[in-house]
């Protein structure tokens, strides 16, 4: 409760307004009608990235809808893989002014050590919305289906990243088709594209917006979707469950908050973030624009999430070697 | 082809609407500023500006990021030739001469040629961007790792034109900057390397980091400003201030093949415009009758890499428009800004958003012209900075750097390796170590290993691929004759001496 009253230099003009409103009113009732400041909401990677692009999307569904009394200031901190931002918001432990955005990174880089915080640092809210990958190959491969990976030899799948969903996606291939495809690691989604245009690859993981500009121009063809559902925009491709192989992973659209905010904060932003989930903005803005699937889970259910994502990817990083 | 250039000229009418005139001209102003700024280059600067620009209408917001763009290239070049300091690292090959040109007073002739060459290898890529991006971008996904490998041992292998008077020393130099390109996650496994036990190394260490500490801070502790006041003073003369068409026009080889190599290596996947300007030095370098002037003020040295570095920003951009993918850090995240302004980029985006594409091409067109005047306009005023005395220059200067520095991460970790930088720079200058090999292997190591250890991976540890493909051989061989050329030169040479003397 302490923190509420702590008034940084940027919500330092808020402040002001709210004292030029309400002179009188006691500063106890004050901090009782959460949120008084404005949220910066902490982006670990630069702009015109995918978590970048979701958060501005999330701040701009939150103006237009007027959930929030006070402003959102979408703050990027990139850099050291995700550690810079990740340790700048949990270094604001116990204030409920300050989210951020989960990606990939959160929960890989405090795994390899050395890291003052690990996913448990940090108090989920809610998730927004969930990503699958498709598997995809040249349009011009011999791959036709998913079977065919089994008696094809020697081939090669991207991946944006040593440690990444598609090298732990390609892995749980391996492990339930009995397939030896490699896994080369390139530093961007657009590289592995032209990787597997060129032919320098024969495989990639893609989330459906990546995906579906480059299928419909025919320059690629889709095997199979890590989801248990399929994609409305590619109703014939199959999906990994429906096949008999157990790959259903996806990227989940999640936020937390530092450690030790109190419970008010977490409820209130559960209120907020289930209206976005549900708002026809929302649909339009993100879910349609970019091909992702509808979700909404609260702070509780993303705990569990959070634990189940972790485990799968220190399990892949065990058996890379990364860690002991 | 016809049909292009009509298509270009609505583009260009398009684009001349108010709106994206502002746009561009907001756009081209405030890349030069950055680029010109040591720490910031291109990619931070548009990454700063998308989310300002996101509030335009979408082809007047991508108009803006294109000038920010291109922008960066005209002003990187313009702290190069004043400072000695590359404003973004596409400049570092014209710090060897435009900084020597400067230091001699010639610092108005050497902008006015980095102007010059920035429009026309502007102008030379654009036309090809407009006119073959689809052919071009076509070809480019040809170079995979195998190719991309030779492509970077070729570039290395100029270095030892690159080196100065003692190649040792340049090789040495080379594999500092090699090892120093090994810092971070590693690309393939993502084990952390040398990281000093801290999180702030795991993206390695940042271009402008070194090379604001190696060019620009070693050079301040190097001057005693107490006793380079008096001697030093170069004879201020207005002439010096302006830009001179005829040293320009001297330059036409090294502009035209700056930019050709510049275009070409700018498309390839992950190279830039940083290896490109390096290949058009060395080759400006080996052409010249009188290779001894570059390194001590030719007007060539200058106008070859700043042609190049505009031509490989527009090449860069063909991946982008033509197959929906980038080309560069920057395009990337360009791109992330066409998808903020609700535009899907991808391999169609020529037939679905025909307005659009052209509309911007043509901007591009406008925003050149723009940049010449402004630049122009600018030169006597920057030009005077040569002439100003260390003692008032060199505190503004390193308040500048360490500003630029400090605002890439928002950290003091990072203004402190420069400062370190700045001593290791120091230590070098004094033993006669130049810095430019050093830059090279920060910048072309991580691309060569990166090359190396995909193709490895992907063919399971078998060395055979790189020599099965015609790009990669055709390079190696090209590589082989760089590094003997000096040999093969002198055989030549005996040769035609010997019917002579007999």
């Amino acid at each position: 409760m302490v923190n509420e009253f702590k008034i940084s230099r940027r919500s330092f003009g808020a402040g002001l307004a709210a004292l030029g409103i309400a002179p009188l009113v006691p500063r106890l009732a004050r901090a009782a009608t959460y949120p008084d400041k404005n949220i910066t909401y902490v982006v670990a990677a630069g702009v015109g990235g995918g978590s970048d692009i979701l958060a501005r999307t999330v701040a701009r569904v939150i103006e237009d809808k007027k959930l929030l009394p006070v402003t959102m200031i979408v703050e990027n901190r990139p850099g050291g893989s995700g550690a810079i931002g990740y340790n700048y918001l949990n270094s604001h432990e116990g204030d409920a002014s300050y989210l951020g955005g989960v990606g990939v990174s959160f929960f890989t880089t405090p795994l390899l050590g050395k890291m003052r915080y690990n996913y448990k640092s940090f108090t989920p809210l809610g998730a927004l919305a969930r990503s699958p990958y498709i598997l995809v190959v040249n349009s011009g491969s011999d791959i036709k289906s998913l079977d065919d990976l089994k008696s094809a030899s020697s081939l090669r799948v991207g991946s944006v990243g040593a440690v990444a969903d598609e090298a732990l996606l390609s892995h749980l291939l391996n492990k339930e088709m009995g397939t030896q495809i490699r896994v080369v690691p390139y530093d961007g989604g657009g590289e592995v594209i032209g990787a597997v245009l060129g032919g320098h690859l024969d495989l990639m993981w893609g989330n459906p917006n990546e995906m579906l500009e480059q299928v419909r121009a025919g320059k690629m063809r889709p095997l199979a979707v890590s989801a248990p559902e399929r994609i409305k925009e590619l109703p014939e491709v199959p999906t990994f469950p429906e096949l008999g192989y157990d790959i259903n992973h996806t990227q989940l659209r999640a936020i937390v908050m530092p450690a030790g905010v109190p419970a008010e904060a977490v409820a209130y932003w559960e209120g907020v973030l289930k209206s976005v989930a549900e708002s026809d903005e929302w649909r339009e803005a993100y879910l349609d624009r970019f091909n992702e699937i509808p979700l909404y889970l609260d702070s509780a259910s993303l705990a569990k999430e959070m634990e189940a994502t972790s485990s799968r990817y220190e399990a892949m990083m065990k058996e890379l070697g990364l860690l002991k | 082809m016809l049909e292009t250039w009509g298509l270009l000229l609505n583009g260009i009418a398009a684009a001349s609407s108010p709106t994206i005139l502002i746009a561009v001209a907001f756009g081209a102003v405030v890349g030069l500023f950055i680029g010109a700024l040591p720490g910031l280059g291109p990619t931070a600067g548009v990454a700063i500006l998308l989310p300002l620009v996101i509030g335009f209408d979408g082809t007047a917001a991508v108009a803006a990021l294109g000038g920010v763009y291109y922008g960066s290239q005209y002003g990187g070049g313009v702290t190069a030739i004043l400072l000695g300091i590359p404003g973004d690292s596409a400049a570092t090959m014209t710090v060897i001469d435009g900084y020597a040109l400067a230091k001699r007073g010639e610092a108005g002739a050497a902008l006015g040629i980095s102007i010059a060459a920035s429009f026309i290898g502007g102008l030379v890529g654009l036309i090809l961007l407009t006119t073959f991006a689809t052919t071009i971008a076509s070809a480019a996904i040809a170079f995979g790792p195998v190719e991309m490998t030779a492509v970077m041992v070729f570039a290395l292998s100029l270095v030892s034109v690159l080196g100065g008077k003692d190649p040792i020393k340049g090789l040495l130099g080379l594999c500092l900057g090699l090892w120093l390109g090994t810092v971070g996650l590693d690309p393939i496994v993502g084990i952390p390397r040398f990281d000093l036990g801290s999180a702030h190394l795991f993206d390695g260490i940042e271009f402008s980091i070194l090379a604001v500490g190696l060019f620009g801070l070693a050079e301040m502790y190097n001057t005693h400003l107490g006793e380079a006041e008096g001697e030093n003073q170069i004879r201020f003369r207005m002439r010096d201030l302006l830009p001179q068409p005829r040293k320009i026009i001297r330059c036409w080889r090294e502009l035209g093949t700056g930019s050709v190599i510049g275009f070409i290596v700018g498309v390839l996947p992950g190279a830039g415009a940083t290896a490109a300007t390096m290949i058009t030095y060395a080759v400006a370098k080996r052409m010249a009758k009188d290779p001894e002037r570059f390194g001590n003020g030719a007007y060539e040295g200058v106008a070859a890499p700043e042609a190049a570095n505009n031509a490989a920003s527009y090449g860069s951009m063909i991946p982008m428009f033509a197959l929906g993918i980038p080309g560069s850090g920057t395009t990337a995240v360009l791109l992330g800004g066409l998808l903020m302004i609700g535009l899907q980029p991808g391999p169609m985006l020529f037939q679905t958003q025909p307005d659009f594409v052209w509309t911007i091409f043509g901007s591009f067109y406008i925003g050149n012209l723009a940049l010449v005047a402004i630049t122009i306009l600018l030169t006597p005023l920057l030009a005077s900075c040569a002439f100003v005395k260390p003692g008032y220059l060199f505190p503004a200067v390193i308040a500048i750097v360490a500003f630029g520095i400090y605002s890439i991460n928002y950290s003091m970790f990072d203004v402190m390796l420069a400062m370190a930088f700045g001593v290791i720079g120091y230590v070098m200058m004094k033993l006669g170590y130049p810095p430019v090999p050093l830059i090279l292997g920060l910048i072309l190591g991580p691309i060569l290993e990166r090359g190396i250890r995909r193709t490895l991976v992907g063919t399971n540890g078998d060395p055979s691929v790189f020599f099965q493909s015609p790009i990669a051989v055709v390079l190696f061989l090209a590589s082989a004759v760089m590094l003997f050329w000096p040999l093969i030169r002198k055989q030549i040479r005996n040769q035609r001496a010997r019917p002579a003397t007999n």
